[in-house]
């Protein structure tokens, strides 16, 4: 706690409206999410909550919503300690969180989703009088949406709105909002910020969860920044500097600080002296002018230029959803981009099966591993066939699978990539995440592929795995694989890339070697500030 | 609120889910038969009757010898053939609802080898494929409309089971009917019969076909390369995907096998159930009539296993033959509707463990459902406001 900045004491002492003392969050698998956190909330204020992925921002307002228990620690309110055990408890008390994905039923209304939001056990469904309660609060709070239409059918940002609308119908004096910026066009995160300062003069307050370090500078007074689960900054707005606040996010890999990152910049030293790329292979993977949407319509690879050479780790840093995950999949036979070519060795891939690909030596570590990557309740022999069970080694007369020959492979693997489980009949569920993300590595691997697709290869895993995980991506390199490594984890990037890119929505912000760039140079660049801006 | 008693509700329902998940699929089945039987027994005891008395009557009629044990058998075998149908499709991830209507095409198909004088093995084998082949196409339509319009295959199965039962009601009237018996269509010529087994019963060969075929499902399933598509794609798509699998050729498959697997059923009745080896009985059609739908409850009970379903057809079909015997044993004569209600507590019971394992499809296709009926009965004038 000695490195916490603390230039924003608040002005009157007792006028807090939630304060958390000391929050510590275990979750059941040891990972500490969050290490004795204190913050304070006011009224009249809007307080801006920014770190990377994995910084404990969203357990904080889970704990803070009642989502979550605190291992540790407790939140006091003026009149005395609270204690929520479901968010219920905390809407009643007047806490509400607008959650990033949102829990609106397709068919339904705007108002009838309100209603049932409002339903209680036995009760019945009163749409008139909230319909009536809800005309009273738009006309209010200058929220405006239509409460006829079927959601389904409303904008992603109406579709926000009606979130809100839903928490404020609640009465809420805290209002959070779980990196509400993400899916909204920039006409509607005007709007938005409108409305929020709106809802601030009229006294409420509120948690914004971000990592666009712009807009966190744009609308809030109180900015607290976490890192590694731990408070490292807590600054008033107008105090606080956009390089400052990226330094504060990322940390720096100098001096005192080394501590508090932990074990994995243990790794940086030898690494980025390294330096230089030495760009020996030639070019396995060559996209030009990629353009792909995502999922809710918006443009989510914007335009993207590059090569992955053979022998070289490429690295994707940035904030996760900044089009990495379309990106990935559009290279991986997922997506269908809009525009744009890719090639493998001179093979197109773009709008072919995965299947296809696969056979042009393409090894795929998807960043979802219980979606994407494994059939859960299947058992670890046929999670290590999936994908390559047309091999013809596996296959007999009639496509009869041979079990005998794909149980050894199994065991093989099990050998070879330190897969703790029972044996080849084990359901991959039953495995450690750290097991099961080495399942998918192993089988990945074993396609002894020209490029390997890794995407967020080591998110969630005990430090032991993720470090072999990591070294073995670095062996595939040294064996002349082209490695594209997309990953969340600037740590990683840092350490194990020859090369990165920094990526914000949808383009490459810079991409250099990494010992080129210094961390706050990097915080900019993942907080959409340009080189030009920043200096 | 009450922190303490919630927490002590959660952990009593968290150690009861950790008990109950750590069971393996046949504990939990036979669990749920006795939670069953006992609910059973309990309703007969508030009504009067002695539970173990119409429990024995029960068990003497489905297997007390060697007639018993025939006629269950006889009454499992097209039951183990469209629970295969379900339960192929589910693997797949798709609903078929289909089976009856997959069943009586198959069983009208199977009437046109009494055109086509045909002599022993012939006769069955054409007569088996030209069922399986009017099965396949029958649940050809709906697999079509769903995999290129995205029709609910829920939806489009049951109305195709309505679609077929009339068709084939006018088929046996106008086309296939037997001059001389009005109430029949043409009957199977003797050399392209199944024999009876056990005299006096209508357990036939055809048993053989049911068997074989689950047989044969299970080792597409868990033995080759194309059943181990169909259940990767089944229990998560978005992995299958990745995976290089075609979802839809997947889906398209379970459809046909299913689809064959209900039109042998079919096959099983006209070819192998005395007397008449016919459809008869005018527009109730009482031999093929809920086959199909029994066949789902069977695929439940059989946990959606080939040899489940084998073993829970044979249950199924000794609950059948045996609730009869329930209504006229001696001292303790239930009547139908008891019987009826016992089968039914028993079978839902024994249904439970499945149903909550394949709860997360099921009400995936009920939210999909919802949605549809959403939309068809909103008025379009909100439309304007969008």
């Amino acid at each position: 706690m000695s490195e916490t900045e603390t230039a924003g004491a608040p002005p009157a002492q007792a006028t807090y409206y939630l304060r958390a003392e000391g929050i510590t969050k275990v979750y059941s698998d040891g990972t500490v999410a969050l290490k004795a956190a204190d913050v304070e909330l006011h009224t009249h204020e809007i307080m801006g909550l920014l770190g990377e992925n994995g910084a404990g921002k969203t357990t904080l307002t889970k704990i803070l919503s009642g989502l979550l228990p605190p291992t540790q620690g407790r939140v006091v309110s003026p009149k005395g300690p609270v204690r929520f055990s479901s968010p219920r408890e905390a809407l009643d008390f007047g806490i509400g969180m607008v959650h990033q994905h949102f829990a609106l039923v397709g068919p339904f209304t705007a108002a009838e989703n309100i209603a049932l939001s409002h339903e209680r056990p036995f009760t019945t469904i009163q749409l008139a009088r909230t319909r009536e309660q809800l005309e009273a609060l738009m006309a209010e709070s200058g929220l405006h949406v239509p409460l006829d239409v079927p959601v389904e059918k409303l904008a992603v940002g109406e579709q926000q709105r009606v979130e809100i609308l839903k928490v404020l119908s609640r009465d809420v004096d805290l209002l959070i909002l779980d990196e509400p910026t993400s899916v909204l066009t920039p006409l509607e995160v005007d709007e938005l910020f409108d409305l929020l300062r709106k809802l601030k003069e009229q006294g409420t307050s509120i948690i914004l969860i971000t990592h666009k370090l712009k807009e966190v500078q744009s609308i809030t007074n109180r900015i607290v920044v976490l890192r590694h689960g731990e408070m490292v900054g807590d600054v008033r707005t107008e105090d606080a500097t956009t390089e400052r606040l990226a330094q504060l996010m990322v940390g720096q890999a100098v001096e005192g600080e080394a501590v508090a990152v932990e074990l994995k910049d243990e790794e940086l030293p030898t690494r980025v002296q390294r330096g230089k790329v030495d760009r020996a292979g030639e070019s396995v993977l060559h996209v030009e002018h990629l353009t792909a949407k995502g999922n809710t319509g918006e443009i989510a690879v914007n335009d993207l230029t590059f090569d992955v050479y053979g022998g070289e780790i490429f690295g994707i840093a940035g904030v996760e959803g900044n089009g990495q995950t379309e990106l990935v999949e559009s290279l991986t036979g997922l997506r269908v981009p809009i525009s744009g070519t890719a090639t493998i060795r001179g093979t197109n891939i773009l709008g072919v099966s995965p299947r296809q690909i696969y056979r042009l030596g393409v090894a795929h570590i998807p960043e979802d591993r219980w979606e994407l990557g494994l059939v859960l309740p299947f058992t670890l022999a046929e999670n290590a066939i999936l994908g390559v069970h047309q091999w013809e080694e596996f296959k007999g007369p009639l496509s009869f699978l041979r079990w005998g020959k794909i149980n050894r492979h199994v065991r093989e693997l099990m050998d070879r990539f330190e897969i703790r489980a029972a044996g080849p009949s084990a359901p991959a569920k039953s495995l450690s995440g750290g097991n099961q993300q080495k399942l998918i590595v192993g089988r990945e691997l074993a396609k002894d592929p020209a490029i390997i697709v890794a995407s967020q290869p080591t998110r969630g895993l005990d430090i032991g795995s993720a470090k072999y995980i990591r070294d073995l991506l670095e062996e595939m390199r040294d064996k002349g694989r082209a490695i594209l490594l997309v990953s969340a984890d600037l740590d990683e990037v840092l350490a194990r890339a020859d090369r990165i890119a920094i990526m914000y929505e949808g383009k490459f912000m810079k991409v250099c070697a990494p010992s080129e760039l210094n961390r706050e140079q990097i915080g900019l660049l993942m907080g959409g500030v340009t080189d030009e801006e920043a200096s | 609120m009450s922190e303490s008693k919630r927490s002590i509700e959660s952990r009593l329902l968290r150690g009861a889910h950790r008990t109950l998940t750590g069971l393996s699929p046949a504990v939990e089945s036979l669990l749920a038969a006795v939670v069953g039987l006992l609910i059973g027994a309990i309703l007969m005891y508030i009504w009067g009757f002695n539970p173990w008395k119409a429990y024995i009557a029960l068990f003497k009629g489905a297997y007390g010898g060697s007639y018993e044990i025939a006629s269950s058998l006889a009454r499992a075998t097209p039951l183990i053939l469209t629970a295969l149908t379900f339960s192929i499709c589910l693997r797949s991830g798709m609903f078929n609802i289909g089976a009856e209507g997959q069943l009586f095409m198959g069983a009208t198909a199977s009437i046109l080898v009494a055109y086509m004088a045909l002599p022993a093995p012939l006769g069955q084998i054409v007569g088996l494929i030209l069922a399986a082949i009017a099965g396949a196409a029958w649940s050809l339509v709906p697999a079509f409309l769903k995999l290129t319009r995205g029709v609910s295959e829920v939806i489009s199965t049951i109305m195709f089971n309505w679609i077929a039962r009339w068709l084939v009601l006018y088929l046996a009237i106008f086309i296939l009917g037997d001059p001389n018996r009005a109430e029949k269509t043409l009957s199977i010529p003797l050399a392209a019969r199944f024999p009876v087994m056990v005299r006096g019963t209508d357990l036939s060969y055809t048993i053989f076909v049911s068997v074989a075929f689950a047989l044969l499902i299970y080792f597409v399933l868990w033995h080759t390369t194309v059943g181990y598509e169909v259940r990767a794609a089944g229990l998560n798509p978005t992995a299958a995907r990745y995976g290089g699998i075609r979802n839809k050729r997947t889906m398209f498959l379970s459809f046909i096998l299913g689809g064959i697997a209900a039109g042998l059923a079919g096959a099983t009745i006209t070819m192998g159930q005395p007397p008449t080896y016919a459809i008869y009985g005018g527009a109730a059609m009482p031999q093929l009539t809920n086959v199909g739908f029994d066949g789902m409850a069977v695929a439940m009970v059989g946990r959606n296993h080939p040899i489940g379903i084998i073993i829970a057809a044979v249950f199924f079909g000794g609950l059948n033959a045996g609730g009869r015997v329930m209504q006229f044993y001696g001292s303790n004569p239930v009547p139908l509707e008891l019987v009826r209600v016992v089968m039914g507590a028993i079978v839902l019971a024994m249904s439970i463990p499945e149903l909550i394992r394949i709860f997360p499809s099921v009400k995936k296709q009920g939210q999909e459902l919802v949605g549809l009926f959403r939309r068809l009965t909103r008025k379009p004038v909100k439309e304007e406001q969008a």
